[in-house]
């Protein structure tokens, strides 16, 4: 009995995952070996014939590029500015504007992308969108935005963030209210300036939370982006604003192409598992769980 | 103030409780019928549903929203595969090759000849061509729309153009408008935009067209490195490298008009229905045609198919067909704005679907249909194609070679 009741415990949740996570992992690794389409009882074996067929893939290439743009422009993005926004409302504790100006960051994290996405493209068209009118009446040029090819990337990117920066802002502020004050008060009394104070004493002792941040966000920034871009630009103008998961997406749901939506996912995958190992082996030292 | 008893109310509860179990079991011998739609319970087709619903036929329809055209052929491509198909559905015309070879679109025929025959003599005889795939009679052509041209009659009228619109209207004239709107609008409190062409894989075939082209010529071959192509091409990319279009999505471009920020644009018929009575005040001409050129319009939107394996099923689905075909349901049918496919007549819905409606008479083609297993991708591909070369990335010429290399490549599968 002794041994069984954990596993009463952890049963549904080892189910869960088991069904939900690495069922579809396996299964997407199978199918992307494999000629099969839901309709027809034939399979073949198409050995790398997907990954050739991904690898040579103009759109492929450009949705890896923007991917790797995305992460590297978007995860710096969604660990430092909630962080700036948290040291902020941090500060702030105790007035009664403070759950004000939590509650208003907070808000876009809990919109609909779909809703998100029709708001910004009032805000984004280029006819006559609310930025656009802005500009004009600051005497600036107008301009395409999302519908530009050159700007298409950094508009999905800044929509992005702004629907997702609130729940890292939220952990980095439930983290920051656990520093004793006590440490804090100490220092400014042997004369830490602000600076010191918080890489020497409040970022240490928030690091776990840190690294949970720096782990996670990547795999938040790859899940946000498909929602805004479907809603916003559609991977457009020309693939301009695609990024591996819509690729994905599209090859599998839109044109049911599912070995190479598989393959593709197969390469996401590894490339998401690398990160993490590296992650793992050269931030993780420096966290401190005590 | 009448009395409430416990005893009336058992009395009255007992009997709405028997009369909904009669009416259940009534019900129970009903063929239950699921249509995956592209419309929601707010919409006119709802109301054909229900009006069948109501004439207590022994069939019950119901109509199950599954998103825009793409959404729903995956849903059903899904159900299919579960062995749950939609025993109809909402099928965009551009899917018909994938709905008969992929998710396998019932030969009506083959139900009913002699049913489908009286339900397809309701409607014009031109049409049949385009549901048929492969011999096959997949759907009921009912749903068709055409790309028209829409103009701002405030910003018109403020610009001192004529409200004397040609019959024809050529991008000769279309374009100059589009300059002296520009001229003279400049700083308008509302105009913003002279010209907006968008839904660019169906409005391009438009050009192409009517230049004398085609897209995918009427044998299914790609025709894309033809000079008329290149013409047509040409011609629709010019207001945006002149900066008088700019290029924005379907949706953006329909928000801008209704808002009274855009002077002109070309998009579906349906649009009647909504854009003449918003601040644009929108009064309708033909899609341009090319200068010297005889016009070749395509048509647009969805048929009704069939996807039920189960002949009992598909015979109820046919009793639903009936009624979509006849005067009655055409005319309900007609508030959605698409044009009267019948041989009912129907009055137009509203004079500003006049053009649209001359273009019917004037012949339409299909709206392109992608023929191999990768048709939809074929799709995007096109849609990319004119992306780049509206936006200079890529010359029309070029445009052109490179997506009739690439759409080879893919139709080919």
């Amino acid at each position: 009995m002794k041994t069984l009741a954990p596993w009463i415990f952890v049963g549904p949740a080892v189910v869960a995952v088991i069904v939900f996570l690495y069922g579809p992992m396996i299964a997407s690794l199978v199918l992307s070996f494999l000629d099969w389409n839901l309709l027809s009882p034939d399979v073949g074996f198409a050995g790398t014939r997907h990954y050739q067929a991904v690898a040579a893939s103009h759109d492929f290439r450009l949705s890896a590029w923007n991917t790797l743009l995305y992460c590297l422009v978007l995860i710096p993005a969604q660990i430092l500015l909630p962080l700036g926004f948290a040291l902020m409302i941090h500060g702030v504790r105790g007035s009664r504007m403070g759950p004000i100006y939590r509650g208003a960051l907070f808000l876009p994290t809990i919109v609909a992308y779909s809703v998100a996405g029709v708001a910004w493209s009032w805000l984004l068209n280029p006819v006559n969108g609310l930025f656009n009118e802005v500009l004009s009446a600051l005497g600036l040029p107008r301009s395409r935005w999302h519908t530009d090819p050159q700007l298409a990337l950094l508009c999905v990117s800044l929509v992005t963030f702004w629907k997702s920066f609130g729940l890292n802002m939220l952990l980095w502020l439930a983290a920051l209210t656990t520093v004793p004050q006590s440490l804090i008060e100490a220092a400014r009394l042997d004369g830490a300036r602000p600076r010191r104070i918080f890489f020497n004493i409040t970022l240490p002792l928030i690091s776990p939370t840190a690294f949970f941040i720096a782990v996670t966000t990547l795999f938040s920034v790859l899940d946000d982006i498909v929602g805004v871009v479907d809603v916003l630009t559609g991977g457009g103008p020309a693939g301009s604003s695609s990024n591996l998961l819509y690729y994905l997406w599209q090859q599998g749901l839109g044109f049911f192409q599912f070995g190479q939506a598989s393959a593709v996912a197969m390469i996401l995958i590894v490339a998401v598992l690398l990160v993490t190992w590296a992650q793992f082996a050269l931030v993780e030292r420096k966290v401190h769980y005590e | 103030m009448t009395s409430l008893s416990r005893r009336s109310l058992l009395v009255s509860g007992a009997a709405m409780i028997g009369a909904g179990l009669l009416a259940g079991r009534a019900r129970a011998s009903d063929a239950r019928l699921t249509i995956s739609s592209i419309w929601g319970a707010d919409k006119p087709f709802q109301k054909v549903v229900d009006a069948f619903n109501a004439k207590g036929l022994g069939v019950t329809v119901e109509n199950r929203f599954d998103g825009d055209y793409e959404t729903a052929t995956a849903k059903a491509l899904a159900g299919i595969a579960a062995g749950k198909e939609p025993d109809l559905m909402i099928t965009g015309w551009k899917f018909g090759y994938f709905a008969r070879r992929i998710l396998g679109a019932r030969d009506l025929r083959e139900i009913n000849s002699a049913r489908v025959n009286a339900i397809m003599a309701n409607f014009r005889p031109s049409l049949a061509p385009l549901v048929t795939i492969d011999g096959a009679l997949i759907g009921l052509p009912w749903a068709m729309s055409t790309p028209i041209t829409f103009i701002n009659s405030v910003l018109w009228a403020e610009a001192g153009l004529s409200a004397d619109l040609p019959e024809n209207p050529d991008t000769d004239w279309l374009y100059d408008a589009a300059r002296k709107l520009d001229a003279a609008l400049k700083g308008h409190a509302t105009y913003r935009s002279a010209l907006a062409l968008s839904n660019n894989e169906w409005t391009s075939q438009s050009f192409i067209q009517n230049a004398g082209g085609f897209i995918i010529d009427p044998n299914g071959k790609l025709a894309l490195d033809s000079e008329a192509a290149r013409l047509g091409m040409e011609a629709y990319c010019a207001p945006a490298h002149e900066g008088l279009w700019l290029p924005v999505s379907g949706k953006e471009q329909d928000a801008a008009f209704e808002a009274g920020a855009l002077a002109i644009c070309t998009t579906t018929s349906t649009r009647a229905v909504a854009f003449p009575q918003g601040p644009a005040k929108a009064i309708t001409a033909k899609f341009p045609g090319l200068p010297g050129h005889a016009r070749n319009m395509n048509s647009g939107g969805n048929f009704l198919a069939v996807y039920t394996k189960n002949q009992e099923r598909a015979e109820a689905a046919l009793t639903f067909l009936e009624f979509c075909a006849s005067a009655e349901g055409q005319k309900i049918w007609s508030e959605v704005g698409y044009l009267n496919t019948s041989t009912h007549e129907i009055p137009l819905i509203n004079e500003f679907m006049k053009p649209a409606e001359a273009q019917l008479v004037d012949g339409l083609t299909a709206e392109t249909i992608w023929p191999g297993k990768r048709g939809l991708e074929g799709q995007t591909i096109w849609r990319n194609w004119v992306s780049r070369m509206l936006t200079k990335d890529v010359s029309v010429a070029d445009g052109l070679k490179q997506a009739s290399a690439e759409l080879s490549t893919v139709l080919a599968d």
